[in-house]
């Protein structure tokens, strides 16, 4: 599904280099959890996943289902079905949420050639998905984001994940500002989405969400290097002795 | 005129008066052709018109619009669908009062003849000078003295006519003690014919009335546009003014308000649209003469392509009026590189208890915004007209006059189509 070879990117403006080599590959149905120190580069492969043009390529490739991902612009990939569940979502004033949630699904449903969806049939989906993700439909009728709290935050991209039900899902720490309830609530909505089509990428500081998404795989980042790879229980290895010990034994 | 005035008047100063000649004479036409030779249209030396070179902008030698057939009257009309459906409306063509035996609500009788003009007193005065000098149509319409009109009434401009055209239109309205009424003042013409309109209302807002009045500017592209809105509002009246301006080349929309009974409640908002090559200038005066008056006004404002906005606004308070309380807000988004908007408040304060504010802003699309729409597979097109609305729609959706949301919604989204 994902295949990233040797992949060099750094800050558009500054030139700082944040990744440094990276190679990934992540295959359909997959949870690939990454997890690495501040500063490994966890946010830069993210956004560089979703197309953001702060950074800038300067070697190496990433290819998304046979395809040039690099090629396409950031609501392109996001209709070829790369969404990114952000850190920290932002607010946005003015723009109700039912009229984005609406925009975005009918965006992504006419770059693939479907059929706008009715009025009627929108509102079953959202109150569905709504209900699942136990968000009260009323908050739903405020701007974007506007007044919710961290964990309503996550919810609603999990929300949003859930009805443009995408290909390649990145969550980036989506257990940060999160407590224990609402962390099950977000992991349960997740693990609902996993399917043997849908490939996902958990990226995160600490093990505690891996205990509630089980990953496939685990990479370990640093330096923008993936340094080490394993199963689940290199997730647990981490916590226990730390990114120092590991990544130095990986040099 | 003085002897010793030898000013080189430009094609379009020279054949404006040469229009006016044309025209049936009387004072204050002889007056205003006068004073257009003695002083020519204002440039940015005229303190009013600083940001807007009348005689620079305005190019064209100039001829009055005829009088359109009833056929082409109507044909104008019909490629502009109401804004509100049952309104009552009052059609002007090219500057020609068309009477259509329109019924009218209850409590509102409408005189076709011209109200009186205002004085020129100054080269700040053109945009009156120069319909004194070209007005040949208009209307008084009254509303009675505690009629709740249940209709919106709406004055309708069409302009038919074709290339450097020119039609000039003064209405007053006059609003009895304890009325309450709808006004809808909009204005339409045809894309790529550079025609010229000139437009005066006077709204009389008496004791206790509640007026609400909205100024919806959907000129064509290549129109130039004069118009002046004047109101004085008495003891305890209410006007809450939404203008639009998403049409028009030049447009020079001057509003001008004299606060004249206590208790008064003056809420004035609006969105200025401004692409392509349009130079818009909305020049704003608020006079409060008497205590315990408010006013508000604020306006959204959005340029792009070669765009060029202009907002004065000036707050004036006599000495009298203690208790004054004004608020005024411009913001403005810029969305290329070679728009622009000024933005001058001002504030001449002569009472000493008073509360007077005024802020202005200028900032682009939010970077983080656009990504986060676009991230959700929204086109960057898209994604920047959701947030230019959502910028406009906050004043939008707090009108009054709740039957124009949508409508004036959908011509902010047809401007948004051509130019975002």
């Amino acid at each position: 599904m994902l295949e990233i070879k040797n992949l060099h990117a750094r800050i558009e403006e500054d030139g700082t280099e944040i990744l440094n080599g990276l190679n990934l590959t992540v295959k359909p149905g997959e949870v690939a959890a990454i997890m690495g120190p501040n500063g490994s580069g966890k946010s830069t492969l993210s956004y560089i996943l979703s197309g953001k043009e702060d950074y800038e390529v300067t070697e190496g490739s990433i290819t998304y289902e046979g395809e040039d991902l690099l090629e396409l612009d950031v609501s392109e990939r996001a209709a070829a079905g790369v969404f990114l569940a952000f850190q920290y979502p932002v607010e946005i004033p003015g723009v109700p949420t039912m009229t984005f949630l609406k925009e975005a699904m009918n965006a992504q449903r006419k770059e693939r050639g479907e059929d706008a969806l009715s009025t009627p049939d929108f509102m079953k989906r959202v109150k569905a998905a709504a209900a699942d993700l136990h968000i009260d439909f009323n908050m739903l009728k405020r701007p974007v984001n506007v007044g919710f709290s961290g964990g309503e935050k996550k919810r609603a991209e999990i929300l949003q994940m859930a009805l443009l039900e995408p290909k390649l899902c990145v969550l980036d720490e989506t257990d940060s500002g999160l407590d224990i309830d609402a962390l099950k609530i977000v992991a349960d909505g997740v693990n609902s989405l996993r399917s043997p089509d849908r490939a996902m990428i958990v990226i995160t500081h600490y093990q505690r969400l891996l205990d509630y998404i089980v990953p496939d795989t685990v990479h370990v980042l640093s330096k923008g290097q993936i340094v080490r790879s394993g199963d689940k229980a290199l997730a647990l290895e981490l916590e226990e002795k730390g990114y120092a010990d590991i990544i130095a034994a990986a040099a | 005129m003085n002897a010793h005035t030898t000013k080189l008047l430009t094609e379009a100063e020279t054949s404006l008066i040469e229009v006016a000649k044309a025209l049936p004479q009387s004072q204050e036409r002889v007056a205003a052709q006068e004073a257009l030779a003695a002083n020519g249209l204002p440039t940015r030396r005229v303190e009013a018109f600083h940001y807007t070179d009348l005689r620079a902008l305005l190019k064209g030698e100039y001829a009055l619009a005829e009088r359109p057939s009833e056929e082409d009257a109507l044909a104008i009309g019909n490629r502009f669908p109401r804004l509100v459906s049952d309104a009552a409306v009052l059609h002007f063509r090219s500057g020609h009062y068309f009477d259509r035996g329109e019924v009218l609500p209850d409590g509102v009788t409408v005189r076709a003849e011209l109200p009186k003009a205002a004085k020129v007193s100054t080269a700040a005065a053109s945009t009156v000078a120069l319909n004194n000098a070209l007005v040949r149509d208009g209307l008084t319409v009254q509303v009675a003295a505690g009629a709740k009109v249940d209709r919106t009434v709406g004055i309708a401009h069409a302009h038919s006519a074709g290339e450097n055209t020119v039609g000039a239109t003064r209405c007053a309205i006059e609003v009895g003690a304890g009325a309450e009424c709808s006004l809808v003042d909009r204005s339409v013409g045809p894309d790529r014919v550079s025609y010229l309109s000139s437009q005066i209302v006077s709204l009389d807002i008496a004791v206790g009335s509640t007026v609400n009045y909205t100024l919806s500017n959907e000129e064509g592209d290549a129109a130039k546009r004069l118009a002046r809105l004047a109101v004085t509002l008495g003891k305890d009246a209410t006007l809450n003014l939404f203008i639009l301006n998403v049409g028009g080349v030049l447009v020079r929309q001057e509003i001008d308000f004299d606060v004249t009974g206590e208790g008064a409640t003056l809420n004035i908002s609006g969105v200025n649209l401004v692409g392509g090559d349009a130079h818009v200038d909305v020049t704003s005066r608020i006079t409060h003469h008497v205590p315990s008056t408010n006013a508000t006004e604020t306006f959204r404002n959005v340029a792009t392509g070669r765009g060029q906005g202009v907002f004065q606004g000036q707050i004036n308070v006599r000495q009298a009026a203690q208790l004054t309380d004004a608020r005024m807000a411009c913001n403005s988004l810029l969305l290329s590189d070679e728009c622009g908007f000024s933005a001058k408040p001002e504030l001449e304060i002569f009472a000493d208890d008073v509360q007077c504010a005024h802020g202005a802003t200028v900032t682009d699309l939010e970077e983080s915004y656009l990504f986060y729409l676009r991230a959700r597979g929204i086109s960057e097109p898209r994604a920047r007209q959701m947030l230019i609305k959502a910028f406009v729609a906050e004043v939008v959706e707090e009108m009054e006059h709740t039957d124009l949301i949508e409508p004036l919604e959908a011509r902010i989204e047809a401007w948004m189509d051509r130019h975002v």
